[in-house]
């Protein structure tokens, strides 16, 4: 007692200053108490909470399969299944267990195919899996609308278009690009439309993803590209131009050929690469005649063009080139002299030159 | 001087002191703050991301992993096989093998089937010749795999060996000792991707400490808490740095430094600063800062990333002359940056980055050790003199020690509402323990390291990396 009185006489009588650091020191020690025994409380959760998704997990990746190898031929929902459907259905509403449902069925999605994968829509459907997702896109978290967005594409579910559609223009770049993956995942080329009048820039993330997707279905008949290709939009454009090299739109070498002068340089260094891989041997004479106009960066995309697309009459013009201060010039303007002229490729190899120069040589000549 | 000026004198130099822990404090507080809302959004923006698309496809940006490796040949084989076994479709693996003794080399041709090509190197970057040459597996399955054999430069020269002989866009450049997780790549990538309105120049992973973990070919088996107190500390104070930190320096775009353990740089920008100094010990700082500043006086728009997600892992010193020794280099390779490029310090034509993250880092990471030492001195000083207010003197190092401690729970808080990496019962005990005793444990070791670190910059010139050695990582 007379030490905790004369603890209190000696904090009374303290100045100012320590009594705000004791004071300061007590009330941290306290946050740290109570922080200590949330940690505990926190940790205990997690760990439970991982052991019993391990459980459920277990429990229902078996139940699910038993329903998918239970259906019928006809597409009828029989007793067992019905009987699943309910006991998933008292599950759904519990957000952990609705969240390992779903990836489950998405994992049993990607595996199956035709019937089966019909099953688990309906399922989707049936259990009141498709309700919580649109639920989540009148949300006013936008990363809870694209969770939602996403897994509607997941699911397949072109019902849902309407009202996914009007998140095209949302001004979270995340939720516009799920929007996007669902209107393509949907509609394939033609839910490419959003490019026709997209303003905003289309990443480079979203434009692999949405090229990834339309590799993946059987039906590979594209949708005219020229208007993207003439877009304002420079990313629509970059993006048009991989569409041009994979689906190889010959069609369209006339509107790459205009890109040639567009503002932008990594546009017209694509325009050449595309140009490239399109066997755009229209291009060449016109690029040849403002080689020194271009960029370093356009001028290497043409010698890579010359490359694949040279024919012994380009060569004045490779030898041009020969010496070119830039390494990747040099080293394909040599390439390409050997494939087209062999024996005054091997000329060079006596005539005097740089030590850079002869290294060059020397390595061309032995591939 | 009569009594009342010296008086005058120690009521500056208290007043100083006092200053200097209440801004440093001051900066804790605000970072974490950032750090937490930056960590939130990180996690919203990445809990619907579908990274399946990325990783299978051919369209994505090609990466290069640039290893080197110095007498590494313990781990060099498995190490490599992690490197390999990447979810990410376009990327290639390039192991400099940077002048080794030891027999590194025959044991990648080996395992791996290499052999020899014919290969031309575009020297943008000048570093020491190649030793016996180039390698490539003639095995089919390691067709990502090339070995180059070069002459000993140090760690920044075979980097830069790597910068030259990579054909892809971007290089992710690593220790060869560490464990990259499968998908380290993919989340990695994604920033430089995402970004539309800047250029992103770098991106930083957080590092975590591998000691004690269990890893069988090449993966990430089993998480544990080492045994070593000192290796236990060093796990709180890389979370402190990397959860609550970097990622609040992230948000600012303010991160000075990527770990030399794992980053992925934009190719182009990185040759045309010229890649990594050869002759300064802290390059992976220093290439950061020397990026940064060529974008600032390029005026282009551009960005630093941090992921904090758990994806490279690597061993931390576990006795304290290796500790010391590591945190030596770390503290001459701060000085010999922030030296180098103290033109941007406090200069408004850099921005925030001239006028917010170079003055934190001269003031609050160079200046800190120094005047954390003055300050103990002073301390002895006044002790001797009898001039020790002990009320006051008791109060406020209690106040610091116990704001340390919070600051590591917090820390904690993060690592568990997070990642949670350290599941296991009773380590949560144990991680809490720790925020009272690394203030004792590690703490010290580290102000010794920095000491010597600045004495070694000015007095000892000859000193340079110091060695590092590796037990290698526990696989099973």
């Amino acid at each position: 007692m007379a030490t905790y009185q004369y603890l209190i006489d000696y904090f009374n009588e303290s100045p100012l200053l320590i009594k705000l650091a004791w004071g300061v020191s007590s009330a941290l020690s306290v946050a740290i108490v109570i922080l200590t025994l949330y940690l505990k409380l926190i940790r205990a959760t997690l760990r439970k909470r991982d052991a019993e998704s391990a459980k459920f997990r277990k429990d229902y990746e078996a139940t699910l399969i038993e329903y998918l190898y239970s259906g019928s031929e006809n597409g009828t929902i029989n007793d067992l299944q019905l009987t699943i459907i309910e006991k998933l259905k008292a599950s759904v509403p519990i957000k952990s267990k609705r969240k390992i449902i779903i990836s489950i069925l998405y994992n049993l999605m990607n595996e199956v195919s035709g019937e089966m994968s019909d099953s688990i829509q309906t399922l989707y459907y049936k259990t009141g899996l498709y309700d919580y997702a649109l639920a989540r896109l009148k949300n006013k978290n936008w990363y809870i609308i694209a969770k939602g967005i996403g897994e509607l594409t997941r699911f397949k579910i072109e019902e849902a278009h309407d009202l996914v559609e009007p998140f095209i223009m949302h001004p979270r770049h995340e939720v516009r690009k799920e929007t996007q993956l669902y209107m393509v995942n949907m509609f394939r080329f033609k839910g490419l439309t959003f490019l026709d009048d997209l303003k905003a820039p289309l990443s480079e993330w979203a434009q692999v993803q949405l090229l990834e997707t339309l590799q993946k279905f059987d039906d590979q008949q594209i949708c005219d590209i020229k208007p993207w290709l003439k877009s304002k939009n420079e990313t629509v454009v970059l993006f048009a131009l991989k569409l041009a090299k994979i689906y190889n739109q010959f069609e369209v070498k006339d509107t790459l050929i205009e890109l040639l002068s567009h503002p932008i340089k990594e546009v017209r260094v694509s325009v050449i690469e595309a140009l490239t891989s399109l066997y755009g041997i229209e291009a060449k004479e016109m690029l040849k005649a403002n080689f020194n106009e271009l960029s370093l960066e356009e001028q290497i995309s043409f010698f890579g063009l010359l490359e694949k697309l040279v024919v012994p009459s380009d060569e004045p013009f490779i030898e041009k080139h020969l010496f070119h201060k830039n390494f990747e010039i040099q080293l394909l303007a040599l390439k390409i002299l050997k494939s087209i002229n062999l024996d005054k490729f091997m000329g060079l190899s006596k005539s005097p030159k740089s030590k850079g120069s002869k290294r060059i040589i020397k390595f061309v000549n032995n591939i | 001087m009569d009594t009342s000026t010296v008086k005058i004198i120690l009521q500056i130099l208290h007043y100083l002191f006092f200053g200097y822990a209440f801004a440093a404090i001051t900066s804790y507080i605000i970072l974490s703050i950032i750090s937490g809302k930056e960590t939130i959004e990180y996690l919203k923006k990445n809990s619907f991301v579908n990274y399946k698309d990325i990783l299978s496809s051919t369209m994505s940006p090609s990466i290069t992993i640039i290893a080197p490796a110095y007498n590494e040949s313990l781990n060099v084989v498995e190490n490599v096989r992690s490197l390999l076994s990447n979810h990410y479709v376009n990327y290639n693996v390039i192991i400099i093998n940077d002048g080794s003794s030891d027999n590194s080399l025959e044991k990648l041709i080996e395992a791996y089937d290499l052999e020899k090509i014919d290969f031309i190197i575009n020297e943008k970057i000048k570093t020491q010749p190649l030793r016996t040459g180039v390698f490539k597996s003639k095995n089919p399955a390691f067709e990502k795999l090339m070995v180059v054999d070069k002459k000993n430069g140090g760690k920044a020269d075979a980097l830069n060996m790597g910068l030259n002989i990579s054909k892809s866009k971007y290089v992710a450049c690593i220790d060869v000792d560490c464990l990259l997780l499968e998908d380290a790549l993919q989340k990695m990538i994604k920033p430089f991707l995402e970004v539309t309105n800047a250029k992103v120049i770098a991106a930083g992973g957080v590092i975590r400490i591998a000691n004690s973990c269990i890893i069988r070919g090449g993966k990430l088996i089993d998480v544990n808490l080492p045994k070593k107190l000192l290796v236990q500390s060093q796990i709180l104070e890389y979370l402190r740095a990397f959860l609550l930190g970097r990622m609040a320096w992230s948000r600012l775009n303010g991160l000075l430094v990527i770990s030399g353990a794992f980053g992925i740089f934009d190719k182009e920008t990185a040759i045309a600063v010229g890649g990594y100094d050869t002759q300064t010990v802290g390059e992976d700082m220093e290439i950061v800062v020397r990026m940064r500043r060529y974008m600032e006086e390029k005026n282009e728009k551009y960005r630093v990333s941090y992921i904090p997600d758990p994806l490279c892992w690597t061993e931390a010193p576990d006795n304290y002359k290796i500790f010391v020794s590591q945190r030596n280099r770390w503290t001459r390779g701060t000085i010999e940056t922030l030296k180098k490029h103290r033109k941007i310090g406090f200069n408004r034509n850099y921005g925030s980055f001239g006028m917010l993250s170079y003055p934190y880092w001269f003031i609050f990471e160079r200046l800190a050790p120094i005047i954390e030492a003055v300050g103990i001195v002073y301390f002895v000083i006044l002790i001797i003199l009898k001039e020790v207010r002990w009320e006051y003197a008791l109060s406020f190092l209690l106040l610091a020690y116990i704001f340390s401690v919070l600051f590591s729970i917090i820390a904690l808080y993060s690592e568990e509402l997070t990642y949670h990496q350290y599941k296991k019962k009773g380590t949560g005990y144990k991680l809490v323990l720790l925020t009272a005793l690394e203030p004792f444990v590690l703490h010290p070791f580290i102000l010794y390291a920095a000491i010597k670190g600045n004495y070694d910059y000015y007095f000892n010139k000859k000193k340079k990396w110091g060695v590092m050695q590796r037990k290698g990582l526990t696989s099973v």
